[in-house]
């Protein structure tokens, strides 16, 4: 299926990753996104390669795997492959659809761009991986603690 | 040991996170930060508790202590306590000084409008974020 140009602004505009952006980020946003589809199993992103994107999904889910072990599911709203596009480093990641999903994609340099035009943008991208970071310190003192 | 304000705004401009800012801007960032000291073995964010600020390193190092192990050590451009601030929780680790420590302070609550402010900082911020996040995913592996 096709999505409007409203339609991606509209399933954007439910990211939390996108909450409060000016409506020309988000127009400019929905306007050079682009679905993709996979199919259960399909590797999204190959960990080792260097990202050319980011990837939010609007519906199904995903496997974010290092090497044979799953690290986290992600499912709708959520986003992936931001890493890689800020710093330009290999993945440190495979991610791979755990059922049929669909996904946005936005190309490392629109993001790029939107970032440096938008700073609610920019700042929305630290809190989520300031977040992710805080979810890994916790599962590493937990993994101490023997759990 | 207080810097003159010319002194101040030559040593941010050799940090990496304000890298990008013009010299009024720096000059706007030092009247903006307050500069502070702390001696050596001085906790100065506690985790698990409140009272946050962020704050840049100008000289010294701290160390970085997650449930009483230490992690890494931040040293002169280094920066903490964003985490607590953007994310509305306490601290994730303690932070002690191993070195004797001159920082410049910002008050939690100015952080994200000093973000928005200065782009350039927070884009120099992200870099760092996401560098930190690849470091505490090694962590795990």
């Amino acid at each position: 299926m096709a999505l409007s140009t409203q339609d991606k602004a509209d399933a954007l505009a439910a990211v939390p990753l996108f909450a409060g952006i000016s409506a020309e980020s988000m127009e400019r946003l929905a306007a050079v996104t682009g679905e993709q589809e996979f199919v259960t199993g399909q590797f999204i992103v190959r960990q080792g390669q260097v990202g050319t994107g980011l990837y939010v999904i609007l519906s199904g889910s995903v496997k974010v795997m290092r090497g044979s072990e799953e690290l986290i599911r992600l499912g709708d709203g959520e986003f992936f492959g931001e890493l890689s596009v800020i710093d330009q480093q290999p993945r440190n990641a495979s991610v791979e659809a755990a059922e049929p999903t669909e996904v946005l994609a936005l190309a490392s340099w629109d993001l790029l761009a939107l970032l440096e035009s938008d700073p609610q943008l920019a700042l929305n991208l630290i809190k989520g991986l300031v977040a992710r970071v805080r979810l890994a310190v916790d599962e590493l003192a937990g993994a101490q603690l023997g759990h | 040991m207080a810097l003159t304000a010319q002194e101040l705004v030559d040593m941010l401009s050799s940090l990496t996170l304000f890298a990008d800012l013009t010299r009024p801007q720096l000059e706007q960032v030092a009247h903006k930060m307050t500069e502070e000291s702390f001696p050596v073995g001085q906790r100065i964010l506690r985790q698990g508790f409140t009272g946050t600020g962020f704050y840049v390193i100008l000289d010294g190092e701290v160390a970085v202590k997650i449930d009483g192990e230490e992690r890494a050590r931040l040293a002169k451009g280094d920066f903490f306590g964003e985490m607590s601030i953007l994310l509305g929780e306490p601290p994730v680790a303690d932070i002690v000084t191993t070195r004797q420590l001159h920082v410049l302070h910002l008050g939690g609550p100015e952080l994200e409008g000093f973000l928005r402010d200065h782009p350039q900082v927070m884009y120099r911020m992200l870099k760092a974020v996401a560098l930190r996040l690849r470091n505490a995913s090694r962590w795990r592996s």
